[in-house]
């Protein structure tokens, strides 16, 4: 048979077959068969007693069944069974439905004779290697995909399929061949497109099963343990749990089966933990000016691809999926990755470490779209605390340390904003100025208005460094000259016309609209004006979808600063103010204070056990060596069973399993010793805790076959845990969805107290931190909040401020992401940045003023350097060629070519003085779009 | 130096926000109708004629050194633009103006009267802004066809505008408050300084009479209705009689736009005024699980689902 699949003889036969008319098949089938059968009958135990039956049968799955032997069958009767069903399967294929939809008459005889069955059973019966097996499943591969007539409908051709998917799957026995794994995907795949294309199969496999005494869809079952697969394998099982996917979608009793009865969301969960493990936990990076991994650079790391892959699989099906299987798979994402595993690795010890999680999470954020997805992975970052301390305000305050870590944090907060997410800018921007304390009280009916006459945009440009004045510049650079208008242009229209319009003119008495000639203008400041402008717009569409304006009205001001009061009499919490003035990185930032040590936590249930615990299973998942659940345990040993009987028939008395891999088969079966192993693996765990990659290299170290039956054990243990931490007053794991959102939803209770009274006066530690800025609040007698921006504007503003010190990259970075900040609409915002006329508290530095001192800096600097003109120019010519070599590489898609550079990079300050004349000009364009283009309307 | 000149982008822009034109790919294969948003440099009229006028400066703003020079046009264009767009948002009733292509400084205008002693008239009429705007004269409004009215010059058609704003002052006076004046004047007569004092003796000592020389004004200024504009400019108001080929398909896409739109979000002026940004490119959407009335992050809760 399997030479037939291979070498393709079905070519040949369908030209000889052609014309035959179907009686003469259906005779030639009936003779083949009897032919078989002959063979079959000489061997079946039932009927003679040739071949010796066997002590020991084993029931556990395929291995037990290829122990099961009877005396060998004489080869050529073997391979005389193999032509004949060659043959028949053939003549299966070829033929036509019957009438009016009916069985054709060979699938008819097939159903009637269970052909098939009894064809698996003679398989099982000479030795199941996994050349048998490949051949069986090949069998099913092409008579599903080729067969004229649907087949899956007939339960003799249904329930051997099944048993031999049963016996192919990762049974006790050990995992099957690659080869075997590969033909088994393929044919799951198979039958996925079938169920896809054809939904009432469906019933049928649920059917078959519920006849087997075990309600389960071992189609979907079989495809988990693949679902981290690497390769093609594992892209192919991925697809077809996509197509369930999308089949749970439209059927509840899918989408409830998934839920409820398989392990798919956590295994799934999980495994991105599993995966995320065997990720380098320290980056090489390339060069000093990286910051996010770009596709070039995760395209290197075969590890960060399969990760990625999954990731997407979980967007996907978020995707496609039911929104019960949705909402379950977000919250194991929640609870099984970001909480227990991502939550720790940002919080490293060694600044590499930090620096490469924190590069993940900005990749992880840009590959997802999904928004159910995307809500999970923010929440994470915006609710979340790690030791008391809410994760965006780890990252906001690493926005100001050295090295790398720094810029790649800002390349993280440059993707945040870029999603335009309420709830980010809410975190980061927001619910520092809703209350307007930053702003002089009658300032605040100005919040809204707009720049009818470019007057911030004029003084934002008068900032311009003397040394980059407009007339100071050289050609090419200076691209004033190419927008010359001169008189005598284009006579084509000129003409009687013409005459008359001057005439009327005159006579209009100066009433004519002129048009310049000869007029400079730089002509850079278009593009920024229209990139403003695309940006903007694009931004107000994107922020339809916001509950507020954000415009100084609503949210109303006055609610907000009466809760911030109130809440900040409350509790003080010291974690997070260190971190907000910490712009030195500290080894541990997030050393718990004494008295955190103690039981006070608000999440005790999650401690780094968990995480092991986690870990470990999703090591084991990735690593292949997954159990299916109970529900699949049970199945596997029907169809065992199903297979045994024919033997138990024959005389042998039954004899329970007595296989060593058999213990872990029993304890699910036996509920209460589960709950004992799950307790004694806990407290194995809780005693012999060591760091998470120390528990992955011993892991590794440790020999298979010691592992084996643990892994198993661990296994099933690990899961009730999961599940049992999960919904914890919930008994099963689909329930656990309604549980999951509940720590969400605490944290938002918990997020209030600790919203506005870190930077209330009350709190005494605020006074005794460092300030990076002078002007750090120290006043607030009068009961208020202190004015004060938020640690997100205030740390990028005191970066910016060192601009003319800081390389060229991270000021591309600062002011790329000032960039994104301005083409927000909302008033409170826009005003915040961009109006130059807005009086703010004295304590407020407003990005006019940092660009105020920069400037100063500038001039300072460029007067005391000789030849700075000099290196001013090269310095625009090698950033020429720098945005002329970026142009071309995303046409060409080539990134390697480093931009020439003229000028040393070393020479900061000249880069950041062209640097930030441009800036400038952005600014001041977005200033004018602004007010043109201004959201909401306001004036009445 | 600080002249003006005319930038076909913003143009575009003008054109889109006046009305609703037809689609994209119309536009941009139209001549007076520049790609929207592109980014190019602005393309000389070709029938412009430029006239350098000496000029004071545009802005009160100081500038340190080079910059305000190089800037200047773009400052006097923007501020164009947002006496503009203030203009749509004001919706004035029955009053429509166009900025003209050549120009930002010259507004074309129509104003359709539409009950009192004017009722059914159509005037015509331009705008003029003076190149130091907004620190110069007040605008100036003229009539294409001089009205009879005490107020509107009978030989220039100039409207006095001058008596209502005796001072243009930035902030406080904006050009939609111009307009809305010159539409005033055609419903509440005032006979004080009159610049055509005939008009005025009529109406104290023969209103009958008066009355019937605004009928005949009216008549007059509708008979010119379809008469080619005063000034040729692709972006003149021009009026020709109804021709269901020409006018029924824009008028269908007028409404359809209207029924499309009926979202609330959408009909809000600050939307109507980038149509075209709406049909274009790909659906873009940002995120919000922010409950309307709270300040809490995932305050919502259900998570929409979004596809």
């Amino acid at each position: 048979m399997t030479s037939m699949v291979v070498n393709g003889k079905r070519g040949g036969q369908s030209l000889v077959l052609k014309g035959v008319d179907p009686e003469t098949c259906m005779i030639v089938f009936k003779n083949h068969w009897a032919q078989v059968v002959k063979i079959l009958e000489k061997h079946d135990p039932l009927r003679s007693n040739v071949g010796g039956l066997g002590g020991g049968h084993g029931l556990g799955g395929g291995g037990g069944l290829a122990s099961f032997r009877f005396g060998a069958i004489p080869g050529d009767e073997a391979s005389a069974v193999q032509n004949y069903v060659e043959h028949m399967l053939f003549l299966l294929m070829e033929e036509e439905c019957g009438q009016n939809g009916a069985m054709g008459p060979i699938l008819e005889f097939v159903v009637m004779e269970n052909v098939l069955e009894r064809l698996f059973i003679w398989s099982l019966r000479r030795e199941f290697t996994d050349d048998m097996k490949l051949e069986q499943l090949k069998m099913y591969e092409m008579l599903i995909g080729q067969a004229k007539q649907p087949l899956l409908h007939h339960k003799p051709v249904l329930k051997p399929l099944m048993m031999l998917l049963s016996s192919c799957s990762g049974s006790p026995s050990g995992p099957s061949s690659s080869a075997v794994e590969t033909e088994l995907v393929l044919l799951l795949n198979q039958l996925c497109c079938v169920l896809a294309k054809d939904p009432s199969v469906l019933e049928l496999f649920f059917h078959t099963s519920e006849d087997q005494g075990a309600a389960n869809f071992l189609i979907f079952s079989l495809l988990i343990p693949f679902i981290h697969r690497e390769g093609s394998v594992g892209q192919q099982a991925r697809d077809a749990l996509l197509l369930i996917m999308a089949l749970s979608a439209e059927n509840q009793v899918v989408a409830k089966h998934i839920a409820e009865n398989t392990y798919f969301c956590p295994v799934l969960a999980t495994g991105l933990s599993g995966l995320y493990s065997s990720l380098p936990t320290k980056l090489d990076v390339p060069s000093e000016e990286w910051h996010c991994l770009h596709r070039e650079d995760w395209q290197q790391l075969p590890a960060l691809v399969q990760f990625l892959n999954s990731l997407e699989f979980c967007n996907a099906v978020i995707q496609v999926a039911h929104p019960s299987i949705r909402d379950q798979l977000v919250g194991y994402i929640h609870n099984g990755f970001l909480v227990p595993v991502l939550a720790p690795a940002l919080h490293k010890l060694t600044l590499e470490e930090v620096m490469t999680t924190t590069a993940y999470l900005d990749l992880f954020i840009r590959s997802v779209s999904e928004p159910a997805l995307l809500h999970t992975l923010l929440s994470f970052i915006l609710l979340h605390r790690h030791d008391n301390v809410h994760i965006l305000d780890t990252l906001v305050s690493r926005i100001n340390t050295p090295f790398q870590l720094g810029t790649v944090s800002l390349a993280l907060f440059r993707t945040l904003i870029g999603l335009h997410c309420e709830d980010v800018m809410l975190q980061l921007v927001f619910k520092y100025l809703i209350p307007c304390n930053h702003m002089m009280l009658s300032q605040r009916r100005v919040l809204r208005e707009r720049d009818c006459y470019s007057v911030s945009a004029a003084k934002l440009l008068a900032l311009t460094p003397s040394c980059c004045s407009p007339e100071v510049i050289p050609p090419p650079l200076r691209q004033l000259d190419s927008i010359l208008w001169s008189k005598g242009t284009d006579g084509s229209h000129i003409g009687t016309m013409e005459s008359k319009e001057v005439l009327s003119e005159e006579d209009d008495c100066g009433n004519s609209c002129v048009i310049g000639s000869e007029i400079y203008l730089d002509v850079s400041y278009l593009d920024y004006l229209c990139d403003a402008q695309n940006s903007i717009s694009h931004c107000i569409r994107a922020c339809c979808v916001w509950s507020a304006p954000y415009d100084g009205e609503n949210p109303p001001p006055e609610e907000y600063q009466r809760s911030t009061l109130e809440e900040a009499d409350l509790t003080a919490t010291p974690g997070l103010l260190e971190l907000e003035w910490d712009d030195s990185y500290d080894a541990c930032p997030t050393q718990p204070h004494p008295e955190e040590d103690q039981e006070t936590r608000p999440i005790p249930d999650e401690p780094p056990k968990h995480i092991q615990e986690l870990r470990r299973t999703a090591v084991m998942i990735v690593k292949g060596s997954y159990i299916e659940e109970s529900e699949f345990q049970n199945d596997v040993m029907v169809y065992d069973l199903v297979a045994q009987k024919d033997a138990h028939d024959s005389g042998n008395g039954y004899h329970a399993p007595s296989k060593p891999t058999e213990p872990a088969k029993q304890e699910v079966l036996d509920g209460p010793v589960t709950d004992q192993k799950t307790a004694n693996s806990e407290s194995l765990m809780s005693n012999g805790l060591s760091s998470p990659l120390d528990e992955m290299d011993s892991k590794k170290r440790g020999s298979q076959s010691e592992h084996k039956s643990l892994e198993g054990e661990d296994l099933m243990a690990q899961y009730e845990e999961l599940i049992r931490t999960l919904g914890a007053q919930h008994s099963s794991p689909a329930k656990a969805d309604g549980e999951l959102k509940s720590p969400t939803v605490l944290m938002d209770d918990e997020e209030d107290e600790i919203d506005f009274n870190s930077f209330s006066p009350e709190t005494p530690e605020t006074e005794k931190l460092p300030s990076p800025f002078g002007t750090k609040p120290r006043s607030g007698s009068r009961g208020h909040a202190v004015p004060f921006t938020g640690p997100f504007l205030s740390v990028l503003l005191s970066r910016l401020e060192n601009m003319p010190s800081n390389s060229l990259h991270v000021n591309l970075l600062l002011t790329g992401i000032l960039a994104q900040l301005a083409a927000y609409p909302q008033p409170l915002l826009r005003s915040f940045l961009l109006n130059t006329n807005m009086v703010f508290q004295p304590s407020v530095r407003s990005l006019y003023q940092v660009l105020a001192s920069v400037k100063n800096q500038i001039e300072q600097w460029s007067a005391n350097n000789k030849d700075f003109p000099e290196l001013l120019t090269a310095a625009q010519h090698s950033l020429l060629a720098r945005e002329s070599s970026l142009r071309a590489d995303r046409i060409k898609k080539n990134p390697t070519i480093q931009p020439k550079t003229v000028v040393p990079l070393n020479e900061t300050e000249v880069y950041a003085t062209v640097l930030f004349t441009e800036f400038l000009k952005e600014l001041a364009a977005f200033a004018q779009e602004h007010s043109i283009l201004s959201y909401p309307p306001t004036e009445q | 130096m600080n002249t003006f000149w005319s930038m076909s982008t913003n143009a575009g822009r003008k054109r889109s926000d006046g009305e609703e034109q037809g689609g994209p790919g119309e536009q941009r294969s139209s001549p007076t109708h520049p790609p929207f948003g592109k980014k190019q440099l602005p393309s000389i009229p070709k029938n412009a004629v430029p006239i350098t006028k000496a000029a004071s400066p545009a802005s009160s703003t100081e500038s340190a050194n080079g910059t305000h020079a190089s800037y200047g046009p773009f400052y006097l264009e923007y501020s164009l633009l947002a006496e503009f767009t203030l203009v749509i948002k004001q919706r004035l009733p029955g009053i429509y103006v166009q900025p003209s292509y050549r120009s930002t400084l010259m507004w074309f205008g129509v104003i359709f009267i539409r009950h009192g002693l004017y009722q059914d008239g159509v005037f015509k009429f331009t705008v003029y802004i003076p190149d130091n705007f907004p620190d110069g004269d007040c605008p100036r409004v003229i009539f294409d066809t001089p009205v009879f009215h005490p107020l509107v010059d009978s030989v220039s058609g100039e409207l006095d505008v001058r008596r209502a704003f005796t001072k243009w002052r930035r902030n406080h006076n904006h050009i939609w408050q111009v307009l809305m004046y010159a539409r005033t004047i055609f419903y509440k007569i005032n006979t004080m300084d009159p610049l055509n004092p005939e008009a005025v003796v009529l109406y104290d000592k023969d209103f009958q009479l008066f009355k019937s020389k605004v009928v005949d004004s009216v008549k007059l200024c509708n008979s010119h209705l379809f008469d080619q504009p005063k000034i040729d400019d692709p972006f003149a108001i021009s009026f020709s009689p109804w021709n269901p080929a020409v006018h029924e398909e824009a008028k269908d896409k007028m409404f359809a736009y209207k029924r499309l739109h009926s979202d609330p979000l959408l009909t809000t002026p600050h939307n109507q005024r980038w149509p075209e940004d709406y049909n274009k490119g790909p659906l873009v959407s940002g995120l919000s699980w922010v409950k309307p009335g709270s300040t809490q992050p995932f305050s919502k809760e259900d998570i929409p689902l979004q596809t």
